[in-house]
């Protein structure tokens, strides 16, 4: 059964689609010493409302907008308690209004770090407790300043996660985590810029944010469906409002929160295809927001694991 | 260092406690990565040591006044006075003990306050240079200066508000300053800290006259011009004008007379200015949508095309189709700039600067896509006019001219970006030439396509003309300024929004329209 939830590890980039690039891993599940899990994870996005400060609006010169992310991953277990992973998305956007290009290409590279602090039966389940440490900067000289189509913020990310999961032995867990992400500047190319007043440079500051998620999830037929519904807030800490009828840019404070519901299921009575899983989800952004496409995203991707 | 440490992690991974401050060596880089720059909001700089004093200054030429002593300044009290001796008991009592703001005032301020006051205005034209959006049933709504606060605001100030407000401006400092030159050294009051050596004097010492005080007429005209350009911003330029006359007594520059007197000529100048802005034509620039009909109709009839506006909702009516009949600086009629007429939509040259431009979108290079956003300059920008005055300001500094030449340098820079402007647009609402999203089936490009016809480019023309004024008065900086406005052209292909004969014809014109006012400068007895 153990090595069935290994395989899990691989859904841990599931977010990475999403524009605010929450490439963290916020799962609960450990791979193994040596290891080794790919995933490729398909999401499609798109908004046709958007929020203005705090106002959703519609734009008619964008229209609806699409952003479509190809995420390969690859995890290893270091050791049992030390998880690497490893990801970089390849991004495409265009909208369906006004005459402005999409553009595509990869965007950050990120790495993590999750070790498993704690791991111990407590009454009629186990608690586990796990930080993450994340890393993640640009792999392509993208432009960050070219919102709403960018490929990402262009900067350097870390991120520190708590993660904390209580599963009863028939299946049915919940998890929570909590983490804060450190931004650091973006460089554009325009050497002055207005936010809240004028900027003579061409580095960008981006807010760093906090983000909070809760899950309930279940294991089903025999561990080999596990399906999860969770409540996912993102939240800068600073940032100024997008301008009226005006582009966003880097320096924007972003808030929203979003549910979704995800599946995976695992061929694991197939031994010709034991190690591979499918997976796909559904997430909807909430009414509240701020500077942000209220995006509807839906994916699917594969994930395959195997003793390195 | 990310691939370091996931060695170190493999590595040291079998010790438990090792790999615990690996761990925590992971997290103290977060924090470390967490501190940041200090992002600078200003020109950097707190005193010049200025080049020369332009002792002559009060015999220059001005712009708007018959002469330097159309203003009527009276003669200061004798420095041996009991009435300057108080002021300047005064004065030195002021100075002995600053609070924090008023020190960081007098670094702010300098000695050179036009800088400052530039950066004042294109702060201002960036914070305005937003594009009313659509009404929710598809209408829009224009800005009016009868009722400022809208919405949507009042001013929208986009390139060709923008060149005007600047013009207008550094036309009131150059005036007030040229009247202020002819008194101090008509009076020759000499500095606070020549008639006393104990007053501390916050800047680099020169022998320039105190009385009238330069700083004063800077503050009083810009804060009013400016008022005038952006009424919203009333109380917020009211603010900064107080704290920079009060700059004035805490950096020890000049007594309550002084700057009273320099109050006075910055009043009566802003008087003259904005008596010529008030009848330059502008307030008929932004047509309603029969005549602006009227204009593409007579374009269609002469030409056979007509622009369009491509957004969604269509905008009814494009940028100021008047701007081109608002009234110039120096060159006679507008008819003497227009350029010739552009190749014909269909026509084999179209085709092939329009072929250039679908190339340039399937391969742009960095270094392309790069220009075009250099030089974008678009809403939410100080504009191109803007851009030149901030590349005029870096000169300003690095050639440490006085604040008379400073004015002079930016008054002659803007007068040829705003009769360049007016030039274009006069260009754009004779040819109403079509955008080449409009000519292009499926074009998307990466800068947006402003509201306005594509022949000439206002960027090309505005930056032709800037470099050339500034190659006058910069010589030394003349190849990088004429590369610049080259680079500024192409920028506009790179973008997607204007073919090669809209850049290149616009920089023969924009070169052209400055002719005009250099000749001028050269006749002001400056040189």
């Amino acid at each position: 059964m153990k090595k069935y939830l290994q395989l899990m590890l691989c859904m841990s980039v599931l977010f990475v689609g999403r524009v605010t690039l929450a490439q963290t891993p916020a799962d609960a599940i450990m791979m193994k010493q040596r290891e080794i899990c790919f995933a490729l994870s398909y999401d499609h996005g798109t908004w046709d409302h958007y929020w203005e400060g705090p106002d959703l609006r519609v734009n008619g010169n964008i229209g609806t907008l699409t952003r479509n992310t190809t995420a390969p991953m690859v995890a290893y277990g270091i050791i049992n308690k030390l998880n690497v992973l490893l990801s970089t998305p390849y991004v495409q956007t265009k909208s369906s209004g006004g005459q402005l290009a999409g553009v595509k290409g990869f965007q950050d590279i990120s790495v993590a770090l999750k070790y498993e602090a704690f791991n111990r039966k407590v009454g009629k389940g186990k608690l586990l407790l796990l930080p993450v440490g994340a890393f993640a900067t640009p792999m392509t000289n993208y432009l960050s300043d070219y919102q709403p189509y960018s490929l990402g913020l262009g900067t350097t990310e870390w991120t520190l996660r708590g993660i904390v999961q209580y599963e009863l032995d028939k299946g049915p867990y919940v998890r929570g985590s909590v983490a804060h992400l450190w931004r650091g500047q973006t460089e554009v190319e325009r050497d002055f810029y207005y936010n809240n007043g004028s900027y003579y440079t061409t580095f960008m500051d981006v807010p760093n944010a906090w983000n909070y998620q809760g899950t309930l999830g279940a294991w089903l037929l025999d561990y080999s469906l596990q399906v999860e519904a969770t409540y996912f807030v993102m939240n800068s800490t600073s940032g100024d409002d997008i301008r009226a009828y005006n582009s966003p840019q880097p320096t924007n404070k972003v808030e929203f929160s979003q549910v979704s519901f995800f599946a995976h299921y695992y061929f694991k009575n197939f031994e010709r295809i034991k190690g591979l899983g499918v997976m796909g989800y559904y997430s909807q952004m909430l009414d509240e927001g701020r500077n942000m496409g209220k995006f509807t995203n839906i994916g699917g991707g594969f994930t395959y694991q195997f003793k390195f | 260092m990310v691939v370091l440490l996931i060695s170190l992690n493999f590595n040291t991974a079998i010790m438990k406690n090792k790999k615990l401050k690996i761990l925590i060596a992971f997290f103290g880089l977060i924090i470390f990565n967490s501190c940041e720059n200090d992002l600078p909001r200003m020109a950097e700089f707190t005193s010049i040591e200025f080049t020369g004093l332009d002792e002559n200054g009060g015999t220059w030429t001005p712009i708007l006044l018959a002469s330097s002593s159309q203003v009527v300044v009276s003669a200061p009290s004798a420095v041996k006075s009991p009435e300057y001796q108080a002021e300047l008991a005064a004065l030195k009592s002021a100075t002995q003990s600053l609070s924090g703001s008023q020190v960081e005032a007098v670094q702010y301020w300098t000695n050179n306050p036009i800088i400052r006051w530039n950066e004042i205005a294109l702060e201002l034209a960036t914070k305005y240079n937003l594009i009313p959006g659509p009404n929710p049933d598809g209408t829009y709504t224009l800005p009016n200066s009868a009722n400022p606060a809208g919405p949507p605001p009042f001013p929208f100030a986009h390139p060709p508000y923008t060149c005007r407000m600047l013009a207008y401006l550094s036309v009131a400092q150059f005036d007030g300053l040229i009247t202020a030159w002819h008194y101090k050294y008509t009076y020759n009051r000499p500095a606070t800290y020549v008639t006393d050596a104990s007053i501390s004097y916050a800047y680099a010492k020169n022998t320039l006259p105190s009385y009238p005080s330069e700083g004063a007429v800077i503050a009083v005209v810009s804060r009013d011009i400016l008022t005038a350009m952006f009424p919203l911003e009333k109380d917020y330029l009211a603010a900064k004008a107080e704290e920079h006359l009060g700059s004035l007594v805490w950096s020890g520059s000049n007594v309550q007379s002084d700057i009273t007197a320099g109050e006075y000529i910055g009043t009566e100048v802003k008087k003259v200015v904005l008596a010529r802005a008030s009848t330059d034509g502008m307030k008929n620039a932004q047509t309603p949508k029969a005549k602006s009909d009227s204009i593409a109709a007579a374009a269609f009839a002469r030409f056979g095309w007509k622009w369009e506006n491509m957004e969604t909702p269509q905008r009814p009516v494009g940028l100021t189709p008047l701007f081109g009949k608002v009234k110039m600086w120096n060159v006679p009629t507008v008819e003497e700039v227009r350029p010739g007429i552009p190749p014909a939509p269909g026509s084999a040259e179209l085709e092939k600067d329009a072929q250039e431009l679908q190339d340039f979108a399937k391969n742009l290079t960095e270094k392309q896509r790069k220009i075009a956003n250099w030089w974008s300059d678009g809403l939410n920008t100080y504009t191109p006019p803007g851009h030149w005055n901030r590349l005029a300001k870096d000169y300003i500094i690095k050639y440490e001219m006085n604040p008379l030449r400073s004015a002079r340098t930016f008054a002659y820079l803007n007068q040829a970006i705003m009769d360049a402007g007016i030039s274009c647009w006069d260009a754009k609402y004779y040819y109403y030439y079509p955008r080449p999203i409009q000519v292009i089936p499926g074009f998307k490009t990466i800068l947006g396509t402003p509201n306005f016809p594509s022949y000439t480019s206002g960027h090309s023309t505005f930056s032709a003309a800037a470099a050339e004024v500034l190659s006058y008065i910069f010589p030394a900086e003349a190849s990088y300024c004429n590369e610049w406005a080259r680079e500024a052209a192409e920028s506009r292909i790179y973008g997607g929004i204007h073919y090669r004969f809209d850049a290149e014809l616009g920089l023969d014109q924009g070169k052209k329209v400055a002719e005009y006012t250099v000749n001028k400068a050269k006749l002001d007895k400056a040189d």
